[in-house]
């Protein structure tokens, strides 16, 4: 029962961790900032205008020849004042409503391949290219978070001013159409944030061939590490720096280490428990069996072979407790990718708030467990299968 | 000693101290059973007879004096030496009957045979001819709870033959059995003695198992008290 309950609640507990962290981190980076961000040397602690990827193609070339990249994406981020002619003002200039924000630059091919930006647009739709990509005098298209068109009381097809400097010193001001609302999941970033494309911004801006980070998308989480090292190498007399998403989501990934941390402390705890329920088990099925083990010593079987049956005996348990809670915990884990476990209060990792955590369910679920079980099983048991060993025949005979 | 000579003691002495009180169950026994006897060891309750068998049988280590079983000295041999030993040498009858009550009455005389490595056909050939020979072979595929305390001592001393020991040791087989039983256990025991020329040590209190023996040894207060033939009593 012990091992049962032990198997169950261990492969729960790794399908939990596999599959919410695994998928809270793809979802936190996949979203919004990549596993790996190529940035020029020191943006990272000074996000400077000035500090650019000059000629980002040729890194973007670079990325896409190495087979372990998803995809990558380039961006420029700038400030800029945003100001909306209050609807029902008439047709005089007065645009009243303004708030300060970040711009983004995106390209919206490679953008909505590295993040499916389009899918958190609620409103209205995809930046496209238009004449502001080539031209300085041309509007252009925005897209808003959505606090900050709550903020500016502005909704799709609506006109806004933007006014900011370029990376040269003079002013860089540009009329913009309002093309969609969007909701990133984190209120914090949705408040201040509005996107236009990456062309547009290069003009804007002054940037033309230029851009401040290049996030990069790979296939799994578990090489990251590896892969940064490789680009890094790669990239390597650019004066760029590639970092992975535990240094430039540091908070982030912080709060997934201590979460990840007690959850394997909670499993050792279990797996501890479940082992100290089978030595007893053991123990007392020794003990109850003295007799019988007496009567094979009498009959000449050698102490060995009782050992070897006695830990035999525990691994057959362990495996019908692995077979019964393997059935115990596809179920339960079933269940837990289906309906996910409704966090209240929410999860808060780095300003992403999870309301859900799903389970998922993985060969690791079943085999570290598993494995747990048989070593338990023949650890815990060595100790009782001795003394079964040595049962002094003599002695427990004369107990009728 | 001569190499008709199962079991060789000599001044034996078992003293328990487990308690901090010293008993003195067996207090200096010389004794020399030959091969194919078929003796009794008798005595009132408390005499040291259980006591005894264990030293002779290895299953109990003697506080003073040696055991020679088969001209070998116990003494000298190791744990596994002794236990493949009394594998190959010696059977057991216990009183209790003591099957494995998991494996049915086939299995149970099966299990040495087992430890021996003999091979399975002339396994299952050996159980059936020693369940015959006890008149349990219809009860093969039983389990022991589903047998009487008769059948289930049949299949004890099945069991204690089937591989071939060159000494049989019984400790009061008869004890947990009515008087028909017992004499019926023990005239098939006399016969297979005579059948087979093992040799049988067993020990009683009961007279009509006395009676059937061709030898008795009177133990009391741990000493042998004299000896017998079965014609004498
Ligand atoms: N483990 C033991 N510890 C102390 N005394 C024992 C132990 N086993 C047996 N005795 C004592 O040794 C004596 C001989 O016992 P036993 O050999 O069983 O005699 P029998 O089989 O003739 O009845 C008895 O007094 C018994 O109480
Ligand atoms: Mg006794």
């Amino acid at each position: 029962m012990t091992m049962i309950g032990g198997f169950f609640l261990s492969s729960l507990s790794i399908g939990w961790m596999d599959g919410s962290y695994g998928s809270i981190i793809m979802f936190f980076t996949n979203n919004r900032t990549g596993q790996i961000q190529v940035h020029h040397k020191g943006y990272l602690e000074d996000p400077s205008i000035y500090s650019t990827i000059g000629g980002y193609q040729t890194v973007g070339a670079f990325l896409d020849s190495i087979p372990e990249v998803r995809v990558w994406a380039p961006r420029i981020y700038s400030g800029a004042l945003l100001a909306v002619r209050p609807r029902g003002a008439g047709s005089g200039n007065v645009f009243s409503n303004s708030a300060a924000a970040s711009v983004i630059g995106i390209d919206p091919a490679m953008e909505e391949a590295a993040t499916d930006f389009s899918d958190r647009i609620v409103n209205g739709e995809m930046l496209t290219a238009s004449a502001a990509d080539t031209s300085y005098a041309a509007a252009g298209q925005i897209i808003l978070g959505r606090e900050l068109s709550i903020i500016l009381d502005a909704s799709v097809g609506d006109s806004l001013v933007m006014l900011s400097q370029a990376a040269d010193g003079s002013s860089a001001d540009r009329k913009y159409v309002i093309r969609g609302i969007v909701s990133s999941g984190n209120a914090d970033i949705d408040r201040n944030t509005c996107y236009i494309t990456l062309s547009d911004a290069q003009i804007l801006f002054a940037l033309q061939g230029k851009v401040h980070e290049i996030a990069v998308m790979t296939h799994s989480l578990g090489r990251v590490d590896e892969l940064t090292g490789e680009i890094s190498a790669g990239l390597s007399g650019k004066d760029l720096e590639t970092d992975s998403w535990k240094t430039f989501a540091k908070e982030f990934y912080n709060g997934m280490k201590a979460d990840e941390v007690q959850l394997k402390i909670m499993i050792f705890v279990i797996v501890l428990v479940a082992a100290m329920g089978v030595l007893n088990t053991i123990l007392m099925m020794v003990l109850e069996r003295r007799r019988e083990f007496g009567v094979m010593k009498a009959l000449g079987t050698r102490p060995g072979f009782i050992v070897r049956m006695v830990v035999l005996e525990a691994n057959i348990m362990g495996a019908i407790s692995v077979i019964a809670g393997a059935i115990l915990s596809t179920s339960g884990l079933l269940f837990l990718s289906k309906h996910g476990l409704v966090m209240d209060p929410p999860l808060n990792y780095g300003g992403t708030v999870f309301r859900e955590m799903i389970a998922s369910i993985t060969p690791e679920c079943y085999w570290i467990p598993a494995i747990c079980v048989f070593i338990t099983a023949s650890t815990v048991s060595f100790l009782p299968a001795l003394k079964a060993a040595h049962t002094k025949a003599a002695k427990t005979l004369r107990a009728v | 000693m001569t190499d008709i000579d199962v079991i060789v003691a000599e001044g034996v002495v078992k003293t328990y101290d487990d308690s901090g009180v010293p008993v003195h169950a067996v207090r200096g026994i010389d004794y020399t059973l030959s091969k194919g006897e078929f003796t009794a060891i008798i005595g009132p309750s408390g005499s040291g007879k259980t006591t005894f068998l264990n030293v002779l049988a290895g299953l109990d280590t003697p506080t003073e004096g040696k055991v020679w079983l088969s001209g070998k000295l116990i003494s000298d041999m190791s744990g596994k030496e002794l236990s493949d030993f009394r594998r190959d040498h010696i059977g057991f009858i216990f009183q209790a009957y003591n099957l494995f009550p998991v494996l049915t009455v086939e299995e149970n005389v099966e299990y040495v045979m087992l430890l021996q490595g003999i091979l399975s056909v002339e396994r299952h050939d050996r159980v059936m001819n020693i369940l015959e020979k006890v008149g349990i072979a219809e009860y093969a595929g039983r389990l022991p709870m589903q047998l009487s305390g008769g059948q289930q001592q049949r299949a004890a001393v099945a069991r204690a033959m089937v591989s071939r020991p060159s000494l049989v040791i019984a400790d009061e087989p008869t004890a947990n059995l009515d008087s028909k039983t017992s004499g019926a256990l023990l005239d098939m025991m006399r016969q297979l003695n005579e059948d087979t020329g093992m040799t049988f040590l067993f020990s009683t209190h009961d007279e009509i198992v006395m009676r059937r023996a061709r030898k008795i040894v009177i133990i009391r207060d741990g000493k042998i008290d004299g000896k017998a033939s079965s014609e004498e009593i």
